[in-house]
């Protein structure tokens, strides 16, 4: 269905040209395959919807020009600009897929620690102008490859460094935002001369609406600048590197070091959590290679280590006999990077480190100790430039068994997580069989005591229509496992209750009907006031959950 | 099987994670967010759409039939400059994706059904009546260059080395010089060196790069004949398209000579001490990568096998399939010949080797989408001023021509250099 002319031209006269366009090949191509990304309600081989026209804003007073266009026609918009999962797409036949692709700017306040970035400022153009004032950002979990802005404003923002730093809710510090109907929100101490110089400033934080605690997903109106805080970075300006595409590794960081720290049991794995979430003295801490699943880690990453490997080298590193027993040895394990101001300070750590793994019985894994694989580990980390490698097997991965909680929530139940997919493994060809646990996630934040983030990944072929279907029943069937141990939506399923299995949005009435028989309906009826409050049109999809107060009705 | 047609990608098309990185630089080697970018028609149009992702969306979307082939897919599809770029930073962590291929077949297929702009056809016209892509030269003045050279004509005389000259050096003003130089100093230095005389024409490898795949083809089969009639054992060629042509192109329709760029030459015969640098320049030069000598410049390994899924859906190749990643450019002999000649200063760019930024001639973006070609160009000597060089110094004269006539971000011209330039100064 086409825009009005009316409302295309009066975009094209905001935009230009040149940076809106209704022509089918764009918007066709501006639709989420649901099968090829992480998008947490399926896998479904389908699209979502196609946009009416795909629009490309330059500055704030154009997306809230456009913005209110859309509400002058009642067009629904949504926003996105690294485009990670189908929650940046549109949701509806009768909207417009706002890309912020051409607003990507980065300015650092190093004074005051904090960056003001534009949507498009991905983590690693963000991270390396931070580097050269001494400082750094938080890496959300998807990686350096996605918006900081989004990250922070749209979805959870666990990742290796939230230990360190924070998630990446808690780095905002000020937000310039677009509601959805058009009026421009300056969050943080704006009042005296428009410059960013502290937090949320005096009076009442809109962070909750901004983001709530999940993220608001691209669902309310568009957050067109952010000041998001910085953290110390004890290395160099730029990270040196050597070794042939694609396996770079980091070059001379004295000052930091990286270990895999394995443990006999998972208990004691959640005590080594706890310890360092007390000791303060890891800089980044993942369980990051295991995503490619317990059996076949070692070999993934020797493969990775080289530059010449290739994946047809996978079954018989696996049986390779010095691979095959120190991937044994770390069957439970977690990465850590260690920075040093000084000397001192990275032998205190070291002996930090030693004093925890002696009072869990854990120990330093030798065949990540290798120079070139620690290297490699390094840069891995320390950039967060592999995200994609969540894809790499098989083309494609959904989360199951995942969750942000605290680690002795998960740790008990890993093996029987573990159990469950292996046997989805064994029993079925669709999903790839790494050997059950495929677990990763971060050692995350500090609030609260310490959280942990964790997923296991399930990976399964986009082009392989049994895959898909496979993996779904797979990620069915861990749900009703979820829901039977009282762990609630399994995160492959955390925005099932977002958009429709067609890839639609839910209607108001669809989404009351679930609510109501959710606990505690009345927070998604609070959720309705806000929205009406800033969204009376309802432009912006469903994936803001809200339920009609009954005395509305 | 190596895939031929777009419908054989179509896998590739669904296991395409929408990750975006060929959008960008590896990510390990961005130093900056001002030349973070890496896709010059993704960075140009800024819609998805005209980056690799977007093309292999299309592609589905084109085979789908849910979109025709409009005037904003035709310019999506031929605004690919074929660097390869793409292909590099997909790499990184893919290891079933072929973007750059895949983009080739989408401009095959847009030919094929008559979807490209008049530039094009003008070049392949001109291939076509005067075996050269520069409209208004003519074959009879081809080998102008060689004239009273006193080299073998290796349609009637044997040699060890065919000497390439390629388009730009046999016609361009100030560049048949530069052929004459290579020529005359190689011989000089003792290698055994002829041309094709009457033989001589247009590699055809641009043709490839902008889908005209039977016109590429009728060009290749006509240089492997001449070239097997010669039993040559080698080429040497000034021009970095060529030797992406005969290297990597050419050599899966069956030639089997070795080909070498004239600063691999150079390099190997001043390691020999066979070349000799004696003059000093001072100057401080910044070299720019040539996609089609670099990160396209690996050697071609043949390959015929089938997919194979191990524990049951991990994707793999039997037998191995060879992962053209750029590892294995020439990179590393231009910049040794420019480290050898006295006086000289050599400052990199942040975008070099394999993620090197795309002068904007590549993929015939030059003739079908001119603005890109230049604002790529400009792009370019940005970068290149933004070192502190006096010039920028290219092995390609595509690339030369390119930012020869191009401005910087601020509207200033930049002195462009071809390398042959320097060595002819400094022997």
């Amino acid at each position: 269905m086409a825009l009005e002319r009316e409302a295309y031209r009066a975009i094209e006269d905001i935009v230009g040209k040149r940076n809106v366009s209704e022509d089918s090949s764009v918007t066709e191509t501006y639709r989420c395959i649901t099968s090829q990304s992480s998008a947490h309600y399926g896998p479904f081989n389908h699209q979502t919807p196609r946009p009416q026209a795909v629009v490309l804003p330059g500055s704030t007073e154009e997306v809230r020009q456009v913005i209110r266009i859309c509400n002058r026609y009642g067009i629904q918009f949504k926003v996105a600009s690294t485009f990670w999962a189908a929650m940046g797409y549109v949701g509806s036949d009768r909207a417009i897929q706002i890309d912020m692709v051409r607003m990507g700017g980065v300015r650092i306040d190093a004074k005051n620690m904090m960056a003001i970035v534009e949507p498009y400022a991905i983590g690693a153009v963000v991270q390396v102008e931070a580097m050269k004032f001494g400082l750094n950002c938080n890496m959300a979990g998807v990686g350096c490859s996605s918006s900081v802005l989004a990250g922070a404003a749209g979805w959870m923002g666990f990742g290796p460094s939230s230990l360190f730093m924070g998630i990446a809710s808690e780095n905002i510090l000020g937000a310039e935002w677009v509601l959805p109907d058009g009026e421009i929100l300056r969050t943080g101490s704006l009042g005296s001369d428009g410059s960013w110089f502290c937090g949320e400033g005096p009076g009442p934080s809109t962070r909750a609406v901004l983001r709530g605690w999940q993220g608001s997903t691209g669902a309310m109106g568009v957050c067109t600048r952010m000041a998001v805080r910085l953290h110390p970075w004890p290395g160099p300006k730029l990270i040196p590197t050597y070794g042939e595409v694609p396996s770079y590794k980091a070059d001379g960081l004295e000052n930091f070091r990286t270990y895999t720290l394995c443990f006999n049991e998972w208990e004691d794995y959640a005590r080594a959590f706890q310890l360092f979430h007390e000791a303060d003295v890891i800089y980044l801490g993942h369980r990051q290679f295991n995503m490619f699943g317990r059996d076949i880690k070692g070999a993934m990453l020797k493969i990775l280590v080289d530059s010449g490997g290739q994946f047809s080298d996978l079954l018989p590193l696996m049986d390779d006999p010095y691979v095959k027993s120190e991937n044994e040895k770390m069957k439970i394990d977690v990465q850590i990077v260690l920075a040093g101001l000084t000397e001192r300070d990275l032998a205190y750590k070291e002996k930090a480190v030693d004093e925890v793994l002696r009072q869990t019985h854990g120990w330093k894994s030798e065949f990540m100790l290798d120079k070139e694989m620690r290297d490699f580990v390094l840069l891995y980390l320390l950039r967060l430039g592999r995200k994609n490698l969540n894809y790499t097997l098989c083309s494609s991965y959904e989360g199951n068994f995942g969750m942000s909680s605290n680690v002795f929530v998960a740790a008990p139940l890993m093996e029987e997580a573990s159990a469950l997919k292996r046997k989805w493994e064994q029993d079925t060809p669709h999903i790839a069989a790494v050997g059950g646990d495929s677990d990763m996630g971060s050692m995350s934040g500090i609030g609260g005591g310490g959280t942990t983030g964790w997923e296991f990944f399930v990976h399964f072929d986009a082009y392989d229509k049994d895959s898909i279907r496979g993996t779904k029943e797979f990620i069915d069937d861990s749900q009703r496992w979820m829901l039977s141990k009282g762990l609630g939506a399994d995160m492959g399923r955390w925005n099932a209750d977002a958009r429709r299995e067609d890839g639609y949005d839910y209607t108001q009435e669809e989404h009351d009907a679930i609510y109501k028989n959710l606990p505690q309906p009345a927070i998604f009826e609070y959720q309705w006031k806000v929205r009406e409050a800033f969204n009376p049109r309802h432009l912006t999809g469903s994936y803001y959950r809200t339920k009609t107060p009954e005395n509305v009705k | 099987m190596i895939e031929t047609t777009l419908e054989d990608f179509r896998p590739m098309m669904e296991r395409c994670s929408n990750c975006l990185a060929c959008k960008w630089l590896p990510y390990e080697k961005i130093e900056s967010r001002r030349f973070g970018r890496n896709c010059p028609s993704a960075a140009y149009y800024s819609f998805n759409t005209y980056s690799a992702r977007g093309r292999f969306h299309l592609g589905q979307v084109l085979l789908d039939g849910r979109s025709e082939f409009t005037e904003q897919a035709v310019e999506a599809i031929h605004s690919c400059t074929a660097c390869g770029s793409c292909d590099v930073s997909c790499k990184i962590t893919r290891y079933n994706l072929e973007p750059l291929a895949h983009n080739i077949a989408l401009k095959e297929r847009a030919v094929e059904l008559g979807k490209y702009y008049p530039g094009q056809k003008a070049a392949i016209d001109c291939l076509e009546a005067e075996r050269t892509m520069l409209p208004g030269e003519r074959h009879s003045a081809r080998t102008d260059w060689a004239k009273d050279l006193g080299l073998k004509d290796l349609t009637r005389e044997k040699a060890e080395y065919a000497f390439f000259a390629g388009c730009q050096y046999s016609f361009g003003s100030g560049l048949a010089e530069k052929a004459r130089f290579w020529a005359g100093m190689l011989r000089d230095a003792g290698v055994d060196l002829g041309y094709l005389g009457k033989a001589d024409m247009c590699c055809g490898g641009r043709a490839k790069q902008m889908g005209f795949k039977g016109a590429f083809e009728k060009q290749a089969g006509a240089n492997i004949a001449a070239l097997k009639a010669a039993g040559v054992t080698a080429i040497v060629t000034p021009c970095s398209d060529c030797y992406h042509a005969f290297k990597r192109q050419y050599a899966t329709l069956g030639l089997e000579v070795k080909t070498l760029h004239v600063s691999e030459l150079a390099a190997d015969l001043l390691a020999e001490g066979r070349l000799k640098f004696k003059k000093s320049i001072d100057m401080t030069v910044t070299y720019h990568d040539p996609c089609h000598l670099g990160r396209l410049g690996e050697p071609y390994v043949p390959w015929d096998g089938v997919e194979k899924k191990v524990l049951n859906q991990i994707h793999t190749w039997d037998p191995p399939r060879p992962r053209y990643a750029g590892t294995f450019g020439v990179y590393d002999a231009p910049r040794s010949v420019l480290k050898a000649i006295p006086g000289l200063r050599l400052k990199e760019m942040q975008r070099v080797r394999e993620y090197s930024w795309c002068c904007g001639a590549g993929g015939g973006c030059s003739l079908s989408s001119p603005e890109l070609s230049s604002a790529t160009a400009s792009e370019r000597l940005t970068e290149a001023r933004s070192t502190g060089a006096d010039a920028i110094v290219t092995a390609c004269p595509w690339c030369l021509r390119n930012l020869e006539k191009a401005v910087d971000e601020n509207g200033r011209q930049m002195k462009a250099v071809d390398i042959t330039e320097l060595v002819a100064l400094a022997v």
